[in-house]
């Protein structure tokens, strides 16, 4: 059939005797410019092609290196630690530590068996419920638990679940707790300093992450570094100049005082005279900075620097020294406190007891209120505002602590006679316990007050001076008599070492007025009188037990907390005295 | 004479490319190196870290003074049983 076929078809082909090439249909001729345009076609679209890669090499360039870049340049994080904070001997107090963030996605979590769910919510320390919780979200990304500590992530990377990953981040911890929390203070979760010195710091001890750009090969090894290289600046340390010796030792006085007065909150501070450096702030009730999940609002307070409260008598020596140094009084100028009593334009102010005929050095030991109005009346409204003014009393903290108060004291010009007798005495006027121990470095100086510090320093700052070193001495000598079996705080004294100070008690307003019932008790003193060294100050608020006053409840807690820090400081004894005499009925100053 | 020269040429330029690749070679690993001693360099400085966390948590006062009372049996001192020598007195 095929044989046949082709057989036909050279016959037809040699029956019409034509040849191909000389086909009647090739010699149509085709339009020259066909040809021409099919050529011109071609060569443009070369041309554009071309045009194309130049554009895309030469001119416009960016778009496609940028993608490429990100398809084998990496940034590299450079990490940046906070600056840890350390006590004046160097002991950490915080510290960063790198941990990680758990986070899932959580459709793919909740794919995997239910057992290796619930190993990882006792991992992770949840209630299995709670992450089932967290897992039923429509979003792609859920944090199950943030600052988990590296050996419990080790444990979760073994469970080998999928859609779980963790994230680094640093975690602040906080070794002393309790102890020292009110003075360092905390960050959240974003590190960002909270409170105290991780607030007052926070710029300097932040750390910024830096970057840099490297090529990264197949592997995940670095192959080419591309030099953009942002530095990191790590975060700064911070040297208190809180000793954790001394800072502890406070801790528990003030801790055993407020449980065994049966108070509601107790403070303590200790001062370096020298140097003006707070060594130790201690508070309680407190709360441990590395687990703030139930912190209330009672134990964050700051007794110390944000609280105030009227001084009461741990105020007179700063009005009796204020006499003595202009000259008005003398220690043993006289004056009449009988009967007990007296009248300031129809409003009475009593002492407990009557003191009859006193000395000033028998006004500050018996903490007598009539003598020390008297003293008052003596000195001009506008002289003792100033020496408040330059004791620091109503002036704002120039020492850097967030939330620190000024205290109040009202302008001279407005003191009623009353209110200014009253101030005498430590009512009317308000301060911080902080302004209170400082007020008594120019006793323990020589009459000059310094700035006070958080901070290390290492050279002492220039004082200004208010009292004359010979005034700062007497009543350095009225001071330590009150600290003897015949003062008021008989019950501060240590065996082993001269101590001077002054309680106070102050009445505290509730529902605005002066209550009976609740008070505060204070002691202020310096220690060793031979050769000062610490200030300490020491407040109980709302002692209920059977012992209330400033004599009973603070001025024994300071003594604990003198003894124990001289120790520990190395400070010589300067009395050979070790049997301590109280008399059975100590006592007690008026409110 | 021309030949030669360009063999030696040619000899010439394949041995600087390859001594460009051992040196990219050599570059990229001691680059890993770097790398991989800086990483344990920052390690070791978190090590470091939780070390001097340890020893503060360990030399907290609290604790200190729990073990001296309770298993040591030790009592602070008290001025009535310290003897203070003076340093020179006879």
């Amino acid at each position: 059939m095929t044989r046949g076929a082709s057989k036909s078809g050279a016959r037809v082909a040699a029956s019409k005797g034509v040849a191909f090439t000389k086909s009647p249909v090739l010699a149509v001729r085709l339009p020259d410019w066909r040809s021409r345009m099919v050529l011109f076609v071609l060569f443009a679209s070369f041309a554009a092609l071309g045009a194309r890669a130049v554009w895309l090499q030469g001119v416009s360039n960016q778009f496609l290196q940028s993608q490429g870049k990100s398809r084998y340049e990496r940034t590299l994080e450079l990490p940046a630690t906070r600056g840890r904070i350390l006590d004046r001997n160097g002991a950490v107090l915080a510290t960063s530590l790198p941990v990680r963030a758990v986070w899932a996605i959580p459709e793919d979590v909740l794919a995997s068996p239910p057992e290796k769910i619930t190993a990882l919510a006792k991992l992770l320390g949840m209630p299995e419920a709670d992450i089932r919780k967290k897992l039923d979200s429509d979003r792609t990304f859920v944090y199950l638990k943030r600052q988990v500590e590296m050996p419990v992530i080790a444990e979760i990377e073994k469970l080998k679940i999928n859609g779980l990953d963790t994230r680094k981040e640093y975690k602040r911890f906080y070794p002393q707790g309790e102890v020292v929390t009110h003075l360092v203070g905390f960050t959240n979760v974003e590190d960002k300093g909270q409170e105290g010195m991780e607030l007052q710091h926070q710029k300097t001890l932040m750390g910024v992450p830096g970057s840099r750009r490297v090529i990264k090969d197949r592997l995940g090894h670095i192959a080419e570094d591309l030099g953009m290289f942002r530095e990191p600046h790590q975060g700064r340390d911070l040297t208190l100049s809180v000793d954790s010796k001394l800072q502890y030792i406070a801790f528990t006085s003030i801790k055993n005082a407020v449980e065994k007065f049966n108070a509601k909150a107790g403070a303590a501070v200790v001062l370096d005279v020298h140097t003006g450096e707070v060594l130790a702030l201690a508070n309680y009730p407190t709360y441990n900075p590395n687990d703030r999940s139930k912190l209330t609002g009672e134990q964050l307070r700051n007794r110390v620097i944000t609280d105030t409260f009227e001084p009461g008598s741990t105020i007179k020596p700063i009005t009796i020294g204020l006499g003595l140094d202009t000259g008005r009084i003398t220690p043993d100028t006289v004056f009449d406190n009988n009967p007990g009593w007296m009248t300031i334009t129809g409003k009475r102010i009593r002492d407990t007891h009557n003191y009859g005929v006193q000395t000033v050095s028998g006004i500050i030991q018996k903490s007598s209120n009539i003598g020390a109005v008297k003293v008052s009346q003596r000195i001009p409204a506008q002289e003792m505002w100033e020496m408040y003014t330059k004791v620091g009393y109503g002036q704002a903290p120039r020492f850097g602590f967030p939330g620190a108060t000024a205290g109040r004291v009202r302008p001279w010009k407005s003191w009623r006679p009353i209110e200014y007798a009253n101030m005498a005495f430590g009512h009317g006027l308000s301060v911080s316990l902080l302004q209170m121990a400082r007020s008594y470095m120019i006793f323990a100086r020589n009459g000059d007050i310094i700035p006070l510090s958080f901070v290390k320093i290492n050279e002492e700052p220039v004082g200004q001076q208010v009292i004359s070193p010979k005034t700062a001495a007497q009543v350095r000598t009225m001071l330590e008599s009150v600290v003897g079996p015949q003062g008021t705080a008989s019950k501060a004294q240590v065996a082993g070492y001269r101590i001077g100070g002054k309680t106070g008690t102050a009445e505290k307003i509730v529902n605005g007025r002066y209550s009976r019932t609740n008070n505060i008790g204070y002691f202020a003193g310096i220690g060793p009188m031979s050769k000062p060294r610490f200030i300490i100050a020491v407040m109980v608020d709302d002692p209920s037990g059977a012992l209330r006053t400033g004599g009973s409840v603070a001025a024994p807690t300071a003594a604990d907390l003198f003894a124990s820090a001289l120790r520990a400081a190395n400070v010589p004894p300067d009395s050979s005295i070790t049997d301590i005499i109280i008399p059975e009925v100590p006592l007690e100053e008026s409110m | 004479m021309s030949v030669k020269v360009n063999v030696f040429l040619t000899t010439l330029l394949v041995g600087c490319a390859l001594s460009v690749v051992n040196a990219r070679y050599q570059a990229r690993h001691l680059l890993i190196e770097l790398e991989r001693l800086q990483q344990h360099a920052h390690q070791l400085d978190i090590d470091w870290d939780q070390l001097q966390l340890d020893q503060s948590r360990l030399a907290k006062n609290d604790r200190i003074e729990q073990i001296a009372r309770a298993e040591l049996n030790m009592a602070p001192v008290t001025p009535a049983r310290t003897q203070y020598l003076t340093e020179g007195a006879p």
